[in-house]
């Protein structure tokens, strides 16, 4: 769809109006931008390039200059970044269009879109449901039809929960594929950019806009941009494709099992070698605390920057200590600082050892795990959720200790651990919401990813789908 | 009672490079407050450090000159502490992987060569600069990112002297080596004082005080002598000493406390995980150890050989790097070393240090000092008059054209000379009594009369030969 939009340069300010326009009139039912951005100023000057013209929406934790950013947070409320992040300037490079800075989970951290300081993000199949999170706005923007792509960042499962819950494509390519300069962090050894689009086609092309070396972040990788887009060919024969049988043992949904094994067998059909692969039970259940502590322990440090002083929110104070002590008291929301809590808890010297080194200890295992899975496979998959989007009312009674939430619900961290390739496409639909597979492939190997995630799309058919927001 | 002193040092040194440690802003000294900044330097959102080569580049120069094992794989990590001067709320630094270990420095003391190890030099940001005023605190921006070594000794010293030898080493050292301006008055680099003392061959060390940011290298003895008498009084009343951080007060030669140390605080140290390791290749670390410019230790014993100067004339040259360089260009144009050197060390140092001038920044032509030393050594003027021509010289005039100008020139005429000395002789019969007498010192006398009356142009050794032969008449 990119690529036919980029094509009709002289439609380009029409149809970012008409995008912001849409975006605008969504917002009641959606509560999913935080800063819209009329595009007419910016429709003066497109560029030349892969999406000449074509309206998107960023992640409202990508800077963009003299445009506020929050990242969903108070004590950002009023922050107007003095440069742009990296991706910001690569999709300005190659004509897009930006319309609208997207709600997400308060500082990134948050599986659910429910912790914004504007409030949830409604999902826009079903406007009862959430989002998903944390780059939840994101995801709504591209599922209703608003943009063909928009930007999200993806520390756990940011981009490819959402993702499924919503219909989309949701992408996080491996670890220093895209510069993470510019984006205001959640955790730096898990942080990865993703997106959303709605078919595999513009998610290769995407990438094609967004990868590459660049300076200012010592961990963005020199490897070359292939031309994904080019290569896709949507062949499943011979693909070795692994099914996290962790994952499928602990999930009870009837539905969401039928749908995926339906999908297992039209891809065998298609010539693929399907098999169940079982991983260390201990590891895949150690996935979620191990993410926390490490996350959580990263986090409390990489927002340290957060006081008051220099810009943003303030809380004033009789000394600069005070100023910084109040304005992070005021600032930040009580499951933020809860967060940072543990983490500083994890970081302590006398808890060091056994808390955060001993995360990374296990993380390493976890991904030794892996790997050693993708020596002998092409992929793993495994449903992208238990289930649909929830309901942002229905009591939460989950058990975080069941197999189901701690391996179903959260094992898609071990992409963010590992740095691998990974993405959501959608599988199918109960009650009229849509559900996703997610497949990860090894380090580098996003041609790969793309061809089988472009093999399924061509058996579900669900390719550009658009909710109908009600 | 006796005690034994204790003392280590840690010194934070700039690196002289031309950006910041993790940020490509321009490092900067007295430029106007927060102009050498950028988003990183200022610690805002979304952006990560990017390590600067030439910083490593230096450090590793540092830690070949000062003899340190280098750690070819370079890490990094943070620091966590908030204070208002950190922007990021973390520092950057090499907790657990210096990048080198185990050195030393030689030093030179009353008691002749000692050797002081130095533990360790790790690589760091430094942090923003605070001004307090009376309703207000100011914050500049500009010293936040630039890079430091941090230099660790082992507790080697033992008296206010060795730690003061032991700085101006350092000093000198990274100061020729162009890996810092180690200017502490400056703040370029920074002493932290570590002092114990504890009964005589007890073997156990006493309780520490640090005695922070002393900025210049004759504070260090002073703060020293003054913290070791302080301890001695508090043992000698039978009271503890508590772990404290001081500072030295300049205006009355005495340490403050600052603060008491209560338990040790928790920065909660951790890779930084913005910078993956990185690997050093053993030819860059190579061709960065062996294009080092000269080493003071070096120098030194290079113009013993060559100059054939006295050790203390040396010392006062090269402690001086300018100074040094600018002796080597006038002995490109002269081979009277020693008179060179006196020039430059007499005359030359008393008119810069009264116009408050360094070498480099003054007019003087190193040709002028080698042109002045021939004019006297081949005695077209004596070295009354030369001084005369010093301030001239020194405003960039050519001596010789100077000396012209002046209507100097040295009387080495025989005849003239022999009239000057008989008037004196004739003005003087005392001391012709006095000379035959065997008072030698009469000689110095009357060759002394004899440059009053020739107004210093009289050519010395050929009065003082005159003389002898007239005195030899009468």
């Amino acid at each position: 769809m990119i690529k036919e939009l980029a094509k009709n340069k002289e439609g380009a300010k029409e149809r970012c109006l008409k995008a912001y326009e849409e975006a605008k009139k969504l917002q009641d039912k959606l509560n999913h931008v935080i800063t819209f951005i009329d595009p007419s100023e910016q429709c003066e000057e497109i560029k030349e390039g892969k999406m000449a013209g074509v309206p998107i929406a960023l992640k409202d934790n990508v800077n963009t200059k003299g445009i506020k950013t929050t990242a969903a947070s108070q004590i950002l409320s009023n922050y107007v970044p003095i440069y742009d992040a990296h991706i910001a300037t690569k999709l300005k490079d190659a004509g897009a269009v930006c319309i609208a800075k997207t709600s997400m989970d308060e500082l990134a951290m948050g599986g659910t879109n429910l912790t914004s300081f504007i409030g949830p993000a409604y999902n826009p199949w079903d406007t009862r449901r959430m989002t998903g999170g944390s780059s939840g706005g994101s995801a709504a923007i591209v599922a209703s039809g608003t943009v063909p792509m928009a930007i999200g960042s993806d520390t756990g499962d940011s981009v490819r929960k959402p993702a499924s819950f919503c219909g989309v494509v949701g992408v996080k390519p491996t670890y220093g594929r895209i510069s993470r300069y510019g984006i205001i962090p959640y955790a730096s050894s898990l942080d990865h950019v993703g997106y959303f689009t709605r078919s595999v086609e513009d998610a290769a092309l995407t990438l094609e806009v967004l990868a590459g070396r660049d300076d200012r972040d010592m961990t963005s990788s020199y490897r070359e941009v292939e031309a994904y887009s080019e290569l896709l060919n949507g062949d499943l024969k011979g693909k070795r494709i692994a099914i996290l049988k962790n994952v499928t043992d602990a999930l009870h949904e009837e539905e969401t099992r039928k749908i995926f094994f339906d999908l297992m067998k039209k891809m065998e059909e298609k010539g693929a070698i399907v098999e169940e692969v079982s991983l260390d039970e201990n590891l895949m259940k150690a996935i979620l605390p191990t993410y926390y502590l490490i996350a959580n322990c990263e986090a409390t440090s990489n927002h340290s920057n957060l006081d008051g002083l220099r810009f943003g929110y303030r809380e004033e104070g009789s000394d600069m200590q005070e100023i910084m002590t109040n304005t992070r008291t005021k600032g930040f929301g009580p499951l933020i600082r809860r967060r940072f809590v543990i983490g500083s808890y994890g970081l302590f010297e006398e808890n060091q050892e056994r808390l955060f080194r001993k995360g990374q200890k296990v993380r390493r295992l976890i991904v030794e795990e892996v790997k050693s899975c993708l020596e002998k496979y092409d992929a793993i998959v495994a449903p992208a959720s238990g289930s649909i989007a929830p309901l942002i009312d229905a009591q939460k009674d989950q058990d975080e200790l069941s197999d189901e939430y701690l391996i179903t619900e959260n094992y898609m961290a071990l992409a963010n651990f590992s740095g691998y390739p990974s993405m959501t496409v959608p599988m199918g639909f109960i009650d009229g919401c849509p559900i996703g597979i997610n497949i990860t492939c090894g380090a580098f190997e996003e041609v790969k990813m793309f061809n089988i995630a472009e093999g399924i799309e061509e058996i579900t058919g669900y390719k550009d789908l658009k909710a109908e927001v009600k | 009672m006796e005690y034994d002193v204790t003392i280590g040092i840690e010194i934070h040194c700039q690196l002289k490079t031309n950006t910041k440690m993790f940020s490509g802003a321009p490092t900067s000294f007295g430029r106007m407050a927060n102009t050498c900044v950028n988003e990183i330097d200022l610690g805002h959102p979304g952006t990560l450090p990017c390590l600067n080569k030439e910083a490593v580049a230096k450090a590793i120069q540092a830690c070949t000159a000062l003899h340190l094992e280098i750690d070819p794989l370079v890490k990094f990590d943070r620091k966590n502490y908030y204070y208002s001067d950190l922007p990021k709320g973390f520092q950057i630094t090499q907790q657990f992987h210096p990048i080198g270990r185990n050195g030393y420095i030689k030093i030179v003391t009353d008691e002749g060569e000692k050797k002081i190890r130095i533990n360790r030099i790790h690589m760091e940001e430094d942090t923003a600069k605070q001004f307090h005023l009376s309703k207000m605190s100011l914050l500049d921006f500009n010293r936040a990112g630039t890079p430091l070594v941090e230099i660790v000794s082992e507790p080697d010293m033992h008296n206010g002297q060795e730690a003061e030898k032991y700085v101006e080493a350092l000093r000198q050292t990274l100061y020729y080596l162009g890996v810092s301006d180690a200017k502490m008055e400056e703040g370029s680099m920074r002493c932290d004082v570590n002092v114990s003392i504890s009964p005589k061959g007890s073997g156990k060390l006493g309780t520490k005080n640090e005695i922070k940011n002393l900025n210049s290298i004759s504070h260090i003895g002073k703060a020293i002598d003054y913290e070791v008498e302080r301890q001695k009084e508090l043992i000698e009343k039978g009271e503890e000493i508590l772990q404290e951080t001081r500072r030295f007060d300049e205006k009355t030669n005495t340490t403050v406390l600052m603060r008491r140390k209560e338990g040790n605080v928790d920065y909660k140290f951790f890779p930084e995980p913005n910078i993956f390791p990185i690997r050093l290749d053993p030819a860059w670390i190579k061709e960065i150890q062996e294009n080092m410019g000269e080493l003071p230790e070096e120098r030194k014993e290079r113009y013993l050989n060559q100059y054939g100067l006295s050790e203390h004339d040396v010392d006062i040259l090269i402690a001086n790097k300018e100074m040094s360089e600018f002796y080597e260009n006038i002995m490109k144009h002269t081979d009277n070393a020693k008179s060179a050197c006196n020039w430059l060390l007499g005359d030359v140092s008393a008119y810069l240090n009264k116009h408050e001038l360094s070498i480099e920044n003054s007019s003087l032509k190193p040709e002028a000092i080698a042109k002045l030393v021939a004019l006297v050594d081949e005695g077209k003027i004596s070295g009354a008059q030369a001084k005369k021509l010093v301030d001239d010289m020194m405003e960039g005039k050519d001596p010789e054209e100077s000396a012209k100008e002046k209507g100097m020139a040295q009387v080495s005429d025989a005849s003239a000379l022999t009239d000057m000395v008989n008037s004196v002789l004739d003005a003087n019969p005392q001391a012709i009594e006095d000379f035959k007498n065997g008072k030698d010192k009469a000689i110095g006398f009357l060759v002394g009369q004899v440059m009053k009356v020739s107004k210093g142009t009289a050519n010395p050794a050929m009065v003082n030969s005159i003389l002898k032969e007239e005195l030899s008449k009468r």
